[in-house]
């Protein structure tokens, strides 16, 4: 298969995280799947610019991130006050005893963060991504992903202690 | 810990997969045309740059323009396949056409009806297409938006060979629209080259080709998961689904493959159906 339908593939495959990944950036249908579409036709008409296919991935997560990010630029970072009071709630019925408001507080909250700490808090804790691959899609290092992160929940005035190491 | 059953229950839209796979076809069609360019830049002599001029100039141009042709060469058949190439770009919408024609069959009254039909249904989706982009513009300016922020309905055709023999020729032209996935859509053509006739499941069948396609398609969904089977409507009667107007392929096995369009034998979530038909026992 050629490279380039493999990213395609791997694009069909994972649309779904794709589209929730920009849906936190924008909380909004329209406007995720507009950042999901623009991102797809970048990464697939710049893919000569990928050096190693092996980074399809991260790659991929980078062009989709970028978009989300200067789609809220674009627009002024605006998000409408009535979709932030809707948050999308967890499926009627569900009794596990977790107190409702903890939850939904906990999604709602990264949008009190500045665009590259919710970036790290969306790929580290919602995508369950490796440090290392964090640090790929976000170009920093390392120790500067940690170190984001560890800001990022002190803002949210969470326990440090959600911190462990891969 | 982090509770994140908020974030993994965001609501996936029905649409988004048309979206995708719109994105990927207009995203692949770009990264081509961005090819045959640097082809023509690299060879860097007169006539390269002679021919730049003339790949741009179909692209600017609205109107149809032959482009270059694939070759599946099979046995004396040398080209069956010419594609045209159709491209506008405006602040509505962003077109990519690559509609087939073919040739070189030998028989040219199958040829040209196969052609304008093919022209036809092309002509029309465009236009529905074009349509549905201005529709959604004009509301999206009405409402106040920026005509600057629009970002415009893409509409793609391409073509697909499945089987190519000196008897046969099977293909799908495929529709996308980003937007609206509702409209998007697959044709498919199968000819027979010797008698040239397209061919229906009857053609192929015999008189009881009703039967024997439906007795097959139950004989596969027999074989299903409880799970897979709960997809298929209730009151689903496969019979009545084939017709002479059944949509079906020629795989490259030569066999038959019936498609069922997502909806019409069962929920959203299945998609598009396809069953292999096995031939009756005789």
């Amino acid at each position: 298969m050629e490279a380039a339908q493999e990213l395609a593939l791997l694009i069909e495959t994972n649309q779904e995280k794709y589209y929730k990944v920009a849906f936190s950036y924008v909380k909004n249908r329209e406007d995720a799947l507009d950042i999901v579409h623009n991102g797809i036709v970048k990464a697939l008409e710049s893919f000569h610019t990928l050096r190693n296919p092996a980074y399809a991935k991260t790659w991929f997560y980078r062009i989709l991130i970028n978009e989300s990010i200067s789609f809220l630029r674009k627009t002024g970072k605006v998000i409408p006050l009535e979709d932030l009071q809707a948050p999308q709630r967890p499926p009627a019925g569900d009794s596990t005893g977790v107190h409702k408001d903890e939850y939904i507080d906990l999604y709602a909250a990264i949008d009190r963060l500045p665009p590259d700490l919710k970036t790290i808090v969306i790929l580290r804790f919602f995508e369950d991504m490796k440090y290392e691959e964090i640090a790929e899609i976000t170009s920093v290092n390392l120790n500067t992903v940690k170190s984001r992160l560890r800001r990022a929940l002190e803002r949210l005035k969470l326990d440090v202690e959600v911190l462990e190491d891969d | 810990m982090i509770d994140k059953r908020s974030y993994d229950s965001i609501e996936i839209p029905d649409n988004l997969n048309g979206v995708v796979r719109g994105a990927i076809a207009e995203g692949m069609a770009r990264r081509r045309r961005k090819r045959i360019v640097n082809l023509v830049r690299s060879a860097g002599s007169i006539a390269a740059v002679f021919s730049l001029c003339v790949i741009t100039a179909l692209n600017l141009s609205p109107s149809f323009a032959s482009a270059a042709c694939e070759i599946p060469v099979v046995g004396d058949l040398c080209r069956v396949f010419l594609f045209r190439e159709y491209h506008v770009e405006d602040e509505m919408k962003y077109v990519d056409a690559r509609i087939p024609q073919i040739e070189g069959t030998g028989k040219t009254g199958l040829e040209d009806r196969v052609n304008q039909e093919i022209q036809k249904v092309m002509r029309d989706c465009l236009a529905a297409g074009e349509e549905r982009a201005k529709d959604y513009y004009d509301a999206f300016v009405e409402t106040g938006g920026d005509p600057e922020d629009f970002n415009p309905v893409s509409i793609m055709i391409d073509y697909e060979t499945r089987y190519v023999s000196p008897a046969y020729l099977s293909f799908v032209v495929t529709q996308y629209e980003s937007r609206f996935s509702a409209y998007s859509g697959s044709l498919y053509y199968n000819l027979d080259l010797d008698s040239g006739r397209i061919i229906t499941l009857k053609d192929w069948f015999g008189p009881d080709y009703r039967r024997i396609v439906s007795e097959s398609i139950e004989a596969t969904i027999a074989g299903w998961s409880e799970e897979q089977r709960s997809l298929l409507w209730e009151d689903l009667s496969v019979m009545d689904l084939i017709s002479e107007n059944t949509n079906f392929y020629l795989n490259q096995d030569g066999q038959i493959v019936v498609v069922f369009e997502k909806y019409e034998a069962a929920c959203g979530a299945a998609g598009e159906l396809e069953f292999t038909i096995q031939p009756p026992e005789s």
